[in-house]
């Protein structure tokens, strides 16, 4: 039971707002859509509360509330039955003089995660949304760390690539 | 009679049963049983349980074609612990009802040497045929039947041969010492 | 830190969903299934329901057929004792 929670006062109603930006953002960096991806929170948080009884601990909810988050997402990322369709030659250039914490970057390169394939678009969001370690990200996507730290690698790879053809990067800095 | 199984009480499938041609209230005599057995089936009972006699089955085939004319079957049956549980006086509400105008009886057979009785009437309206009653008593069992509806008492006692009763055959029966 | 996950860690941020959520995610909750999900769950249980009701019926059929045949042995006996004894007489 949760008891923990219970001895706290929490409730779903208190799990839902401690948790509903992670549940959210995960749809939402993933899918690329708001609506959409406030839909799939609420279908998470509507789980939630059919298989309360099952929870039993704070930390067991959070866990519990990300993978299903995950799950749902990518069941709805199929459903919809195309990556969020941001083509590069779509993404816009970004003006000049952009450089790191600019929020034009964040959205290019939020963009660009977009573009990426369903298993390490996830991994990325898992990493660098929710701060988990590759066994965490391996647990929550049911797959291997080694395929973990490989999407990792490659995705990174990948996004630097493309940020330096647009002369975005370390040796690149515009402006 | 050879002895029959003994039923414990069962409960019957909760059906409104219609009504049996007389009333087969026997409470004193349930009073004095170790064990009683209460069957009462109407004609959609019947018709519903038909359904589920497997036809390839000859014996069950035989009890399809003798449910087509039935319209009820109320059986009450009695087990007792010892000979002189019950005695004639028991019977005699169902008796005193067999005895009205509508009722016949075709056939009486008493045993004094085993205590075996057993009578068959006929309920009739006019020239049909439209019941038969059985009455039946062992020094331990009492059985009363009544069955709504035609009936070939032929076919009736060949399905007693099966379902793993046996059939009881003249030539089993001892012969009275000389 | 490289300025890349930096940046990452920046644009995947977690962002607060739209007011209201979690009302809206306790009134479903006592609502329970909505839309096309209560269909399905309704649909779901008429299958389930459907399939239960054969076994049932199956079952209640079985029984009946059951009574039927207590019932016609025990009528059955004492008609073979009264032929048995009707035919004893005869021979």
């Amino acid at each position: 039971m949760l008891t923990e929670a219970v001895e706290t006062g929490c409730d779903l109603r208190a799990l839902v707002r401690q948790h509903q930006a992670t549940v959210f953002s995960i749809a939402l960096h993933f899918l690329r859509d708001r609506a959409t991806a406030e839909e799939v929170a609420q279908e998470v948080f509507f789980s939630l509360h059919r298989n309360l009884q099952q929870i039993e601990t704070p930390a067991h909810a959070a866990a519990w509330l990300r993978k299903v988050a995950v799950q749902r997402s990518i069941d709805e990322g199929r459903r919809r039955s195309r990556r969020p369709q941001v083509a590069l030659e779509d993404v816009a250039e970004p003006a000049a003089g952009i450089r790191p914490g600019d929020p034009l970057l964040s959205e290019l390169l939020r963009k660009l995660v977009a573009t990426l394939p369903e298993a390490p678009r996830m991994v990325m969001v898992l990493r660098y949304q929710e701060d988990l370690e590759p066994a965490e990200i391996a647990a929550a996507l049911e797959m291997p760390v080694a395929t973990v730290k490989s999407h990792l690698q490659r995705s990174l790879a990948l996004l630097r690539e493309k940020l330096a053809r647009r002369g975005i990067g370390e040796s690149g800095w515009t402006g | 009679m050879k002895s029959l199984v003994k039923f414990a009480c069962l409960t019957v499938l909760p059906v409104m049963a219609a009504p049996q041609q007389f009333q087969l209230n026997l409470d004193s005599v349930a009073a004095k049983a170790s064990e009683h057995v209460d069957v009462s089936l109407n004609a959609s009972t019947l018709q519903f349980a038909a359904k589920f006699l497997d036809s390839s089955d000859p014996d069950e085939a035989k009890v399809k074609k003798l449910l087509v004319g039935i319209e009820g079957i109320y059986v009450r049956h009695f087990s007792f612990k010892s000979a002189g549980a019950w005695n004639e006086a028991d019977l005699e509400p169902v008796r005193a009802q067999l005895h009205g105008p509508e009722w016949s009886k075709i056939v009486g057979v008493v045993s004094s040497e085993d205590g075996e009785n057993a009578e068959v009437w006929l309920r009739t309206s006019g020239n049909k045929s439209i019941g038969v009653a059985i009455v039946a008593t062992e020094q331990k069992e009492i059985t009363v039947v009544n069955i709504a509806g035609t009936i070939d008492l032929e076919t009736l006692a060949e399905i007693g041969g099966h379902f793993g009763v046996p059939k009881v055959k003249p030539a089993d029966k001892p012969h009275k010492e000389e | 830190m490289d300025w890349l996950e930096d940046e990452l860690r920046r644009a995947l941020a977690r962002e607060d969903p739209p007011d209201g959520l979690a009302e809206r995610v306790m009134a479903r909750s006592a609502r329970g299934p909505s839309g096309a999900r209560r269909w399905l769950a309704a649909a779901a249980m008429v299958v389930v329901a459907a399939g239960a009701a054969g076994a049932w019926r199956q079952h209640q059929g079985n029984q009946a057929k059951q009574q039927v045949m207590l019932a016609l042995r025990l009528a059955s006996a004492p008609v073979q004792h009264i032929q048995s004894e009707i035919r004893g007489i005869s021979q």
